[in-house]
């Protein structure tokens, strides 16, 4: 069959630096092509160069046999070619309604209109959001929601989806993967990136792997399985490496009880909720999207303000504390390490050793006033090579890192701030394999070193792999509680559910 | 003025919070499955004298062949009074504590002096230290032991623990204004007792080896999630006994001082909303009839008020494993517990019956 679009000897650098380097790549219309790599491989920089977003340093790319070049997402657009991003690109103080038809507003605008032609739509899609909802107000999976609603509005003929079903329930998986197979119906192509092997072995057709900015491999999805495919992402077999799979573990012995979280409430989201941290363990709280996992981790962190009389009660080092703000939370020992690093992980303009002295001064634990500039580089590279995050040295810009290690930096910005408690959300979400092990292997040093280590994670596999107790989160508040000897993944999942 | 100091985040402000069963405390039906060693109303009391389990029964004293079963159970002797705590200095002689407040002495105890203190005592728990000291605990100076309930729910924090000199009978009271010391071991090398306060949750650490006339208590077990009842010392630290649990809704009326007098007044103790040795074996209970709306579905449910819970401590005394009956379960009111070998008995006073545990199973890691 033709090829839809074409990129013949498409190489792109930064600096000098090649993210991506001569690679050939096709895509046929009506196909599922996933693409596949570790972090850094160079997936998110092609894709972004077929939707306009970056443009090539050399190459050339056609579309229906005709030479095209894009110097904008406009301008892919135009030529039918959308990208639904990671990190969603809606306006967050606006409805559902009114980012779905952004950009097409005419001189007088009826909301209503708007809002029913909207729901009308969305219902097509199956997806369960309020056209009339704000954005803001909307979790990580519905907004990921709305997101694809708006490229399937635009009529693309090729959709591109970066890690699509990163934030999405397993009920919202079904969804996402029958409106993929009534796109590729309508003859729309599909092309996405994703960290979850089996959902690329489930729903794509063929998958190329790309590996240090290389291409590697291209073939239908039935030449793959998943070792052959790590095997190709990273040139050995890490399924053992990475999750330990059928490696029994003991898990660690109880040390001080450091939180106590009793019948912890915060509105509709954490509801009576209690349970204990202790130190020299790794606690891991596992639940479906929405089960008020991340919700309870702000509360103990300080980030949301708990009520006094009916928000419950946290205490620490058998202290009851109610943190107003991180920043006394930080103070007591308390870090918590986002999950949403782009976000609120960094700055990314900003150099390592400048993220690092925004956390020292934090903590409260820098030296006066004048910076010593010297000092605080040797700091960032002690960072760098202690986490092992490759970059030069420490005045690298965050923003040229990978996603593995952007996300040792966020770690090490918590670390430094000497805690004894330390708060992961979804540590290894959007990270490259080997970076996984790496971070698993740090989670484990510091519950061995005596710090209470919290996990938020929604990858069973990383939830039997490090934990010493399992916490299962159902619709705000611990339901069941798990040794690694009694934890297997149905019986996670069966207490997450029902 | 109370309305001042609750609009301004103080008094009784801060919301209603009981500590979480979980990590060494994470319930199981290990109570429930256990072995039944004699089925008998509310035993209590439990202590080892050589070969024989000696256990009470309201004011009877019962001793066991523990090898011949519960065949083998006879009554020793009958008091005037129900007994409420006993004690064994392990050459056959015991001390027995009265509901009544009365400490006698029974059996051949090699010379010791009667004890007649001069206040008032409510005789909750006691034990010998083999030196011929007998360590008591009282737990309230206003209500006998049996009136535990109406002390809880007056608050009251009139406990005291005592030291009886054997030769001499004289006492020394080595801790007071305690909200009802329910049980004492021996700890620390013998240097020391182990006293727990049941209505504050937490376990005190008493010097005795020192001759200091006041003797600050150490807290070193905060926050458990039930009253704690009789201590007893096992391989690798220490059985402890929970006789009932906490609950949002009995911590909320133990705040709500008219709502607590009214009850008092008016409601027989029985149905009080406080906590209780067994439940459910009545519908004038609180909340009996009580239902809660699950998944749309309109389910019958009331908040416990009885549970089983027996707790082994390592020697830092820090919970490391446990053994419960859950709410649905029967063998509730655990108040007394004692290492036997590689078994652990406990007292079921809710249930009814003394029942065993292996003890590698539960005393966790």
């Amino acid at each position: 069959m033709a090829a839809l679009l074409q990129l013949r000897g498409i190489t792109k650098e930064y600096r000098g630096n090649p993210a991506v380097k001569d690679i050939d790549f096709d895509v046929v219309q009506g196909e599922v092509h996933a693409i596949l790599g570790e972090n850094g491989a160079g997936k998110s920089t092609l894709t972004k160069i077929m939707a306009g977003v970056v443009e090539p340093t050399a190459g050339t790319m056609t579309m229906d046999g005709k030479t095209v070049g894009f110097a904008s997402p406009a301008e892919a657009m135009a030529h039918g070619i959308t990208m639904v991003f990671q990190e969603t690109s809606l306006v967050p103080t606006m409805s559902v309604a009114q980012n779905l038809y952004l950009g097409e507003e005419k001189l007088f605008n009826r909301l209503r209109g708007v809002y029913i032609a909207a729901q009308q739509f969305l219902q097509s899609l199956n997806f369960p959001v309020d056209p009339t909802r704000d954005v803001a107000s909307l979790g990580a999976a519905q907004r990921q929601m709305v997101e694809i609603a708006r490229s399937v509005r635009a009529n693309a003929r090729v959709i591109i989806f970066d890690e699509p079903t990163a934030s999405l329930t397993p009920e919202e998986k079904g969804h996402f993967f029958s409106l993929i197979r009534r796109l590729v119906a309508r003859g729309v192509t599909i092309i996405f990136i994703s960290h979850a092997l089996e959902e690329a072995l489930q729903i794509s057709d063929r998958i190329t792997i790309l590996r240090d900015g290389e291409h590697v491999v291209t073939d239908k999805t039935s030449a793959f399985d998943r070792d052959s495919i790590i095997r190709a992402m990273v040139g050995r077999t890490l399924s053992h490496e990475v999750y330990g799979e059928g490696q029994s573990r003991k898990a660690r012995a109880r040390g001080e009880r450091m939180l106590s979280i009793q019948n912890l409430s915060m509105g509709s989201m954490v509801k009576n909720t209690s349970f204990s941290v202790y130190s020299g363990q790794v606690t891991s709280l596992f639940g479906l999207i929405g089960s008020g996992r991340t919700e309870t981790a702000k509360l103990i962190a300080g980030i949301f303000k708990r009520k006094s009389r009916n928000g419950g009660e946290i205490k620490f080092a058998g202290r009851s504390v109610r943190y107003r703000t991180p920043r006394q939370a930080v103070k007591d020992g308390i870090v918590y390490v986002t999950e949403d690093r782009k976000i609120e992980g960094f700055f990314e303009t900003m150099s390592i050793a400048e993220n690092l002295q925004v956390n020292l001064a934090a903590a409260g634990l820098n030296r006066g006033q004048i910076v010593n500039m010297a000092e605080l580089r040797e700091l960032a590279d002690h960072w760098v090579k202690a986490l092992n995050v490759r970059a030069l040295n420490g005045d690298a810009r965050v923003i040229e890192l990978s996603g593995g290690n952007q996300q040792k930096v966020v770690i090490a910005r918590s670390l430094l701030q000497k805690p004894r408690v330390v708060i992961f959300d979804e540590p290894t979400k959007g990270v490259d394999v080997g970076a996984i092990v790496e971070i698993h292997q740090l989670i484990g040093r510091l519950a061995d070193s005596g710090m209470s280590v919290i996990v938020i994670s929604s990858y069973l596999p990383e939830i039997l792999a490090i934990s010493d107790r399992v916490l299962v989160y159902r619709q705000g508040r611990v339901v069941e509680e798990f040794s690694p000897q009694d934890a297997t993944t149905e019986k996670i999942m069966y207490a997450a559910v029902h | 003025m109370r309305r001042l100091s609750w609009r301004l985040g103080g008094g009784n402000a801060k919301g209603v919070t009981v500590p979480p069963m979980d990590g060494a405390l994470k319930p199981n039906r290990a109570l429930e499955e256990a072995a039944d060693v004699v089925r008998i109303p509310a035993p209590d009391n439990l202590v080892r004298d050589g070969d024989r389990l000696r256990f009470t029964c309201g004011p009877i004293l019962y001793s066991m062949d523990t090898s011949a079963g519960a065949a083998a159970v006879t009554e020793v002797t009958r008091f005037d009074s129900d007994v409420s705590a006993l004690a064994c200095d392990g050459a056959g002689g015991y001390a027995v504590g009265l509901d009544s407040g009365d400490i006698v002495y029974w059996g051949a105890l090699g010379g010791l002096a009667p004890i007649r203190p001069a206040v008032r005592l409510a005789p909750t728990a006691m034990t010998f230290d083999g030196h011929g000291k007998l360590y008591v605990c009282s737990g309230s100076r206003t209500h006998r032991p049996s009136g535990w309930k109406r002390d809880l729910v007056e608050r009251n924090e009139s406990g005291s623990v005592w030291a009886f000199d054997g030769k001499t009978g004289h006492g020394v009271c080595l801790a007071d204004g305690l909200a009802f010391p329910y049980g004492v071991t021996l700890a620390g090398g013998g240097d020391a007792i182990l006293v727990a306060e049941s209505w504050k949750h937490r376990l005190l650490l008493i010097e005795t080896a020192t001759d200091r006339e006041v003797r600050e208590p150490e807290v070193v077990l905060d926050d458990l999630p039930g009253y704690p009842a009789r201590i007893a010392a096992g391989s690798n630290g220490y059985w402890l006994s929970i006789f009932a649990p906490r609950g949002q809704l009995m911590e909320f009326v133990l705040r709500e001082d008219e709502y607590r007098q009214r009850m008092i007044n008016t409601i027989d103790p029985k149905f009080w909303m406080a906590p209780s040795l067994a439940s459910g074996r009545s519908f004038l209970e609180p909340l009996q009839l009580g239902a809660i709306r699950t998944m749309g579905a309109l389910k019958a449910w009331a908040p416990t008020r009885s549970y089983g819970l027996l707790v082994h401590l390592d020697s830092r005394y820090q919970p490391t494993g446990s053994a419960h009956s859950r709410s649905d379960g029967t063998r509730h009111g655990v108040t007394s517990c004692l290492q036997w070998e590689d078994r652990v008995l406990a007292a079921s006073k809710g249930g009814d019956l003394v029942l065993s545990l292996p003890v590698d199973e539960f005393a966790g890691e």
